[in-house]
């Protein structure tokens, strides 16, 4: 399943829409620190509410792409963690600490527009 | 055993019970044969209703002097019309007994009564003392009225203490029901989640913290964040008598879980003692944000929220 990334101003927003395989993982950490370089975008909203598992791959996944994009000039936010996969994901030991994560698009935004704010 | 209960406003309460029940008539087969329950008892026992009719008011009579002789038990008939009422509902009781067909009907009959006896506050132990007295009572008479076939009376007798064990059985049965029920009640009150501020939650817990109790609060926390959009969560445990490893784990997973959604929590009230104990079991701690009581809790919220109160002049 395909991820589509959008931009809009200096941010970029993927909106998983399905269960994701591994490959679509892959795809989606090239496709998004491809695009963060085109794009010389200074933020990315990972937005996974539709989701309804996250394993440890898919988290090591995320953390590699957060780390990744941050080495490119770009923050990353997971936004959209539904509270049974919030409450899975500790059961396993998954706590993403290194990750900024939010409730929603909405926050996910904000959260990235108040980090450059300070950083400027 | 009966109060001046027989109003139709308990009827739906009484069956509000049931659902939890298995009435089905496989289970209902199941009972009557663990009770060794066989169609000769059946026999046995219609062949009792002929007597029973003879000695039914005898019995009751005998009942309820019992029943008034004891203050607990005394209490439930406060005036003769409800000991009318009561001795009539008993009689009717008493002689279904002996009628036949033990269906999913009489089970369900059985628990209307043993709720209603549990909603009246009828102690378990009042309720089964009567049912001894019951035995005993009969018992004379059946022995008397085949006293020429004391085969007979013994056969008669063991069905109907078949019979009445099935029903003390129904009785416990609701009563533990009943008890289960209210405590999942108590235990949902116990822990609300409310918002004091937009974007802000408390969450006093009160009483002790079973691992059933514990995953249902995470959850609700979890889903209370969601629903009301929360930037930070104050968790007060000064309510709390202990706080083991278990418990102190599962604290540290909500925490992380409130995180992953975007709140982060704030933990009020720890005592000295359950603080001692934390350092002592020696939990990870620090990745939780402590505050001593709930007020420098939601002091220190409403700075992260960036809410600044001030006193008007």
């Amino acid at each position: 399943m395909h991820v589509p990334i959008l931009k809009h101003g200096p941010y970029l927003f993927a909106t998983v829409q399905s269960a994701l395989s591994d490959a679509d993982l892959h795809r989606l950490r090239d496709d998004l620190l491809n695009k963060v370089g085109t794009c010389r975008s200074e933020g990315v909203v990972l937005d996974v509410t539709a989701l309804d598992v996250l394993d440890s791959f898919a988290a090591r996944t995320l953390r590699g792409i957060a780390q990744a994009a941050r080495l490119r000039g770009a923050r990353t936010v997971i936004v959209g963690i539904q509270p049974s996969v919030a409450f899975a994901m500790v059961q396993m030991g998954i706590r993403l600490e290194d990750l900024a994560t939010a409730l929603d698009l909405e926050d996910g935004l904000a959260l990235l527009q108040r980090n450059e704010q300070e950083r400027r | 055993m009966f109060d001046s209960s027989g109003r139709p406003t308990e009827h739906p309460r009484a069956s509000q019970a049931m659902p939890a029940m298995d009435l089905s008539p496989q289970e209902v087969a199941r009972r009557m044969a663990w009770l060794e329950f066989s169609e000769e008892d059946t026999r046995n026992l219609a062949e009792l209703n002929r007597v029973a009719h003879g000695y039914a008011n005898e019995v009751i009579e005998d009942l309820y002097e019992h029943f008034l002789a004891f203050e607990e038990t005394r209490n439930f008939f406060r005036d003769e019309a409800t000991l009318r009422h009561v001795k009539a509902m008993q009689t009717q009781y008493f002689l279904r007994l002996t009628e036949g067909n033990y269906d999913s009907e009489y089970v369900r009959d059985r628990l209307k009564i043993g709720a209603i006896h549990h909603r009246i506050g009828l102690d378990v132990k009042w309720y089964l003392g009567a049912y001894n007295f019951y035995l005993r009572a009969v018992g004379k008479r059946v022995f008397h009225a085949f006293r020429d076939e004391p085969e007979k009376a013994m056969a008669c007798y063991f069905s109907l203490k078949k019979l009445v064990f099935f029903d003390i059985g129904l009785a416990i049965e609701i009563y533990l029901t009943t008890i289960r029920r209210q405590e999942e009640a108590i235990r949902e009150l116990s822990t609300p989640v409310l918002q004091v501020r937009a974007g802000l939650l408390i969450l006093p817990i009160i009483g002790v913290i079973d691992p059933t109790r514990a995953r249902q609060l995470t959850e609700q926390l979890l889903r209370s964040i969601r629903a009301n959009r929360a930037k930070v969560v104050v968790m007060d445990i000064t309510g709390v008598p202990s706080v083991d490893s278990k418990v102190a784990n599962h604290l540290v997973q909500t925490v992380d879980a409130a995180r992953l959604m975007g709140a982060s929590v704030i933990i009020t009230g720890l005592s000295s003692e359950v603080a001692q104990a934390l350092v002592l079991v020696g939990i990870d701690l620090s990745r939780m944000r402590t505050v001593v009581d709930l007020q420098g809790g939601i002091e220190e919220a409403e700075r992260i929220l960036g809410y600044k109160v001030t006193r008007a002049e």
